[in-house]
């Protein structure tokens, strides 16, 4: 009697257990250098994979048509499918439990799908724009938070097994006194320098406030007809001009922004037209122009916020490492300006900006 | 011993009925959708159904996605948890092991049957919805099915994965069966092993939606259900799948085991 | 195997059988002997454990401890061969409700492990319904029998593969007189023929009636187990019933054992010639005959002997009889 049940106990142990035994088997550690793998990393844009990606967000983005669909990356946990043949030529589904919305990219053309209104929007890719689940990915959002880092920010970290790889890890300290990004923890494969997983913490915290992680990875370069979009007969195809406000607004406002702001430099180094994006590695600042009818209900919004502020340029709120600030009018429109920067950086930002005008 | 307790599952009447329950519930929604020609919002409600009202080829799987997550398993309950209590509280249980019936064997002819039954009511739910589709809905695109990313299926992809899909309904089944049939062999109430079971599955979903239980998520028997919807994106998406066919084959040998080793270590004195 | 060849004529035998429900031993200890040919009437109180040994027979009920033989094989290790020869009724009878009568034989018969063909089995269905006097034709779901119904339908089932032992546990439940009748005429014919029965019942009468050996169960122990017509074979005693009891206990002296009432019990070899002479004498004798105890009386004893507070085996055993007093009294 004891003996059936014993082999009913150890095989629902064997059941749970061996796959937790396998995933905690030791990691092999490699001895590359931080300086060596940071190369590897910025140099891992045209690494070709596919994959399977979690990430996971605890900030409470404002939800604003002029933010997209940034409240569900920053907020909420996501999964993503991921075709990459190179950095112009890439598939990443977003998927849910009863559809999906895909970001299809082709040369300077980007397609996107949204299965529960079977439409396929289609728009040139613009320089300036704001956060998608393409930026969301462990290889773009890693490379993006490294961008400029120096050696002195850098150290290593012990390797980790990510999707079955024994991946090497770095942690960025950024020392910049506008940065609220506390520091960054990313570990690559060692071969391709591909980030496998991205973790960002914020000044004080213990925990990660994005997570983002490939579950599954496959370094084989996708089929070229997996990255491609074909709408069937069905679909309403939408044609549009700008992926979204801020590649809109930097197309259409009538504004000239300077090379720098609150004293952060513009971030490509190029002098922005009226969409600025400034900052180094995960520092990082977007100037942007308001519409009257989005930025009222967008202050209610803010002025909801716990941290809510009223400046005299105009008004703050902080969520987590990330700070918004909405100006007042000034005679000509509004601004926004948001990014992992201290309140401080925002307001003298906004001075500054309110100068230049 | 399998086929005898076939017969005895399609000569029961509570069987028809069951399924006859089953099928009622899709063929009021298809009523519905074709009278008020108002599909839920897309991306609420239950896979596929926001979109049959242009293509009624896919209301079979919605109508599976209307039926997996209560009415079936609350079936397979009742059937599963009535697979050994049932035969105690007839008082036929103790006529079958001394005409003899191997108690391991007789199990085995429960399983079966509990399995059959899913099978039957899949696959009947699955032609009346197909054909209630086709008159009151919308008829299908001559182009194909837009699958789940955009891209067109043929009939023959559609037909294919429909099939794949009712496999994956039916093997989601089988933990539920298996459990069932082991609280079966612990009481000698068939509705108390089935509202355990019912009990079971409604914690497995309870957890689910709490984050504080996320390490027990990938254990849970209800996790993968709804996952059959990945066979239709393209390509199909076979991670959840699959975990889902190794956490229902889990269950299925564990409480399989567990019901062997309670039943074939009982005295039978009820 | 040939089942006779271990213990030639045991049917079934135990040695020191034991079944304990936690600290409670339902079964304590008992040897069962059980031979070819045999009516073994198994008598107990309810709650005595009969159940639970029949139950143990049939290897449905796992003994603690000590060894089951039936057919001269061990159970419940050598079922698959020793049960298919074995007709059993178990606490009442079982049956799907929603399915005729016939259709649960078929059933029943279908579920084991040597189903006859086909048409052996249609006509072995109708043969045992007609024995048991069920209509073979009746279409009606079981959930529309009467208890007495169920019952033949149970006792049908046991006898449905012509087994050779039956182990039959309160056959004759829910059945009218007329029905115990022609059951126990029956169960007689089939004796007859060969099959050893093992009745198990609280029914003294029952047991009296129909056994050629007798067992009986108190609290979980076997108390007396003997030939039946052992334990009732006559005392050498006399009863004689008088209007002058205490003229006709002077008159016999030594002789007189017990004096009840208006009856006396005297030691004498001849009732005739007992006879003779209290009336020679003037006794004014209004029955006279030769003294056997029944059962319930022997019943009675073996608790006393074993134990000295054999109450509740009496109240038991004697309330049942009085009971059934009216049905005997129908059977001719």
């Amino acid at each position: 009697m004891t003996a059936r049940w014993l082999t009913v106990l150890l095989t629902a142990d064997a059941l749970v257990v061996t796959p937790l035994a396998v995933e905690a088997r030791p990691t092999s550690q490699s001895s590359i250098s931080a300086t060596d793998l940071l190369d590897r990393i910025h140099n891992s844009g045209d690494v070709a994979w596919s994959g399977f990606v979690e990430s996971s967000g605890a900030l409470q983005v404002p939800d604003s048509e002029s933010f997209a669909n940034l409240a569900q990356l920053l907020g909420e946990r996501n999964e993503l499918r991921v075709w990459w043949r190179n950095a112009r030529d890439w598939r990443v589904d977003r998927i849910r439990s009863t559809g999906e919305t895909d970001l299809f990219r082709r040369g300077d053309t980007s397609i996107r799908w949204v299965f529960e209104s079977e439409t396929a929007t289609i728009s040139p890719v613009s320089q300036v724009r704001l956060p998608d689940a393409s930026d969301l990915l462990p290889p773009t959002l890693g490379r993006s938070v490294l961008q400029g880092a120096r050696d002195n920010e850098l150290v290593r970290l012990p390797a980790r097994r990510v999707a079955g790889v024994d991946a090497p890890g770095l942690r960025l300290t950024p020392t910049e006194r506008a940065a609220t990004v506390g520091h960054v923890d990313l570990w690559a494969d060692p071969d391709t320098g591909l980030p496998l997983r991205v973790e960002l913490y914020g000044l004080a915290d213990q925990r990660p406030v994005v997570t983002t992680s490939l579950l599954e990875l496959d370094l084989d370069r996708p089929a070229a007809e997996t990255t491609e979009f074909t709408p069937s007969e069905r679909t309403t195809v939408n044609y549009e001009d700008s992926v979204d406000v801020a590649a809109a607004a930097n197309a259409f406002a009538p504004y000239d922004l300077p090379l720098s702001l609150g004293s952060l430099a513009s971030r490509d180094g190029e002098d922005p037209d009226a969409v600025g994006v400034y900052g180094r590695g995960p520092t990082r600042l977007i100037a942007l122009p308001l519409r009257d009818r989005v930025a009222e209900p967008l202050r209610e919004q803010l002025q909801a916020s716990t941290t809510a502020e009223e400046t005299i340029v105009g008004t703050v709120a902080m969520v987590g490492p990330v700070g918004l600030l909405l100006t007042y009018h000034n005679g000509r429109g509004y601004f926004l300006l948001a990014g992992t920067v201290t309140a401080e950086t925002l307001e003298r930002a906004a001075t500054d900006l309110l100068e230049v005008e | 011993m399998i086929g005898v307790e076939l017969v005895k599952m399609v000569r029961r009447p509570r069987t028809w009925v069951i399924i006859g329950m089953l099928v009622a519930l899709p063929t009021l929604v298809a009523v519905l959708l074709a009278v008020t020609d108002l599909g839920p919002r897309p991306g609420t409600g239950p896979p596929f159904l926001s979109a049959v009202l242009s293509d009624g080829t896919l209301f079979p799987l919605a109508a599976l996605g209307v039926v997996l997550p209560l009415f079936l398993p609350i079936a397979v309950s009742v059937l599963g948890g009535d697979a050994i209590a049932g035969e105690t509280q007839s008082g036929t249980l103790r006529y079958l092991l001394a005409r003899p019936v191997g108690r391991t064997h007789l199990l085995l002819a429960k399983l079966v049957t509990v399995v059959a039954f899913v099978v039957i009511a899949v696959l009947v739910v699955a032609a009346v919805s197909y054909v209630e589709g086709r008159l009151l809905l919308g008829q299908s695109p001559a182009t194909g099915t837009v699958s789940l990313s955009g891209s067109t299926l043929t009939q023959e992809q559609l037909a294919g994965r429909t099939t794949l899909a009712l496999g994956y309904v039916i093997v989601s089944m089988l933990g539920v069966a298996a459990v069932a049939l082991f609280f079966s062999t612990l009481t000698t109430s068939s509705i108390g092993a089935a509202l355990g079971t019912i009990g079971l599955l409604i914690t497995s979903t309870v957890l689910l939606g709490l984050d504080a239980a996320e390490a027990l998520h990938p254990f849970l028997p209800t996790r993968y259900w709804l996952s059959f919807v990945d066979l239709f994106r393209d390509p199909i998406l076979w991670r959840d799948v699959v975990r889902g066919l190794g956490v229902q084959l889990g269950y299925l040998l564990v409480f399989s085991l567990a019901a062997w080793a309670s039943f074939t270590t009982k005295d039978i004195d009820d | 195997m040939k089942p006779g060849a271990v213990n030639p004529g045991s049917v079934i035998r135990t040695r020191a059988l034991t079944k304990r429900y936690g600290g409670l031993r339902a079964v304590d200890d008992i040897d069962l002997d059980v031979r070819e040919g045999d009516v073994y009437g198994f008598l107990g109180a309810n709650g005595s454990g009969k159940t639970t040994t029949v139950r143990m027979l049939l290897g449905l009920v796992l003994p603690t401890s000590g060894a089951v033989e039936v057919l001269g094989q061990p159970m419940p290790a050598a079922r698959r061969t020793v049960l298919p020869q074995v007709g059993a009724l178990v606490e009442g009878p079982g049956s799907y409700a929603h399915l005729s009568g016939r259709a649960n034989l078929a059933l029943l018969d279908a579920s084991g492990p040597d189903r006859s063909p086909r048409s052996i089995r249609r006509t072995r269905i109708g043969e045992v319904l007609e024995q048991v006097g069920l209509d073979p034709a009746d279409r009606r779901p079981t959930r529309a029998y009467s208890l007495g119904m169920r019952q033949r339908l149970g006792l049908a089932a046991a006898l449905m593969r012509r087994p050779r032992l039956l182990v039959l546990d309160e056959p004759t439940n829910g059945l009218d007189p007329q029905g115990i009748q022609e059951i126990r005429l029956l169960l007689l014919r089939l004796n007859s023929l060969g099959t050893t029965i093992f009745l198990s019942s609280h029914l003294l009468a029952e047991i009296e009636q129909m056994c050629t050996r007798v067992g009986v169960l108190d609290r979980g122990r076997l108390v007396l187990q003997e030939q039946l017509d052992v334990l009732l074979r006559p005392t050498g005693l006399v009863a004689v019933r008088t209007a002058d009891p205490s003229r006709c206990a002077v008159l016999l002296g030594d002789a007189v054992e017990v004096v009840e009432g208006d009856r006396l019990l005297v030691r004498a070899d001849d009732p005739a010639a007992l006879n003779a002479y209290l009336v020679g004498q003037g006794v004014r004798v209004a029955e006279v005959g030769p003294y056997r105890r029944d059962l319930e009386q022997v019943v009675l004893e073996a608790g006393s002997g074993e134990r000295s507070d054999h109450q509740p085996l009496l109240r038991a055993v004697s309330r049942e009889r009085s009971d059934h007093r009216p049905l005997r009294r129908a059977v001719p």
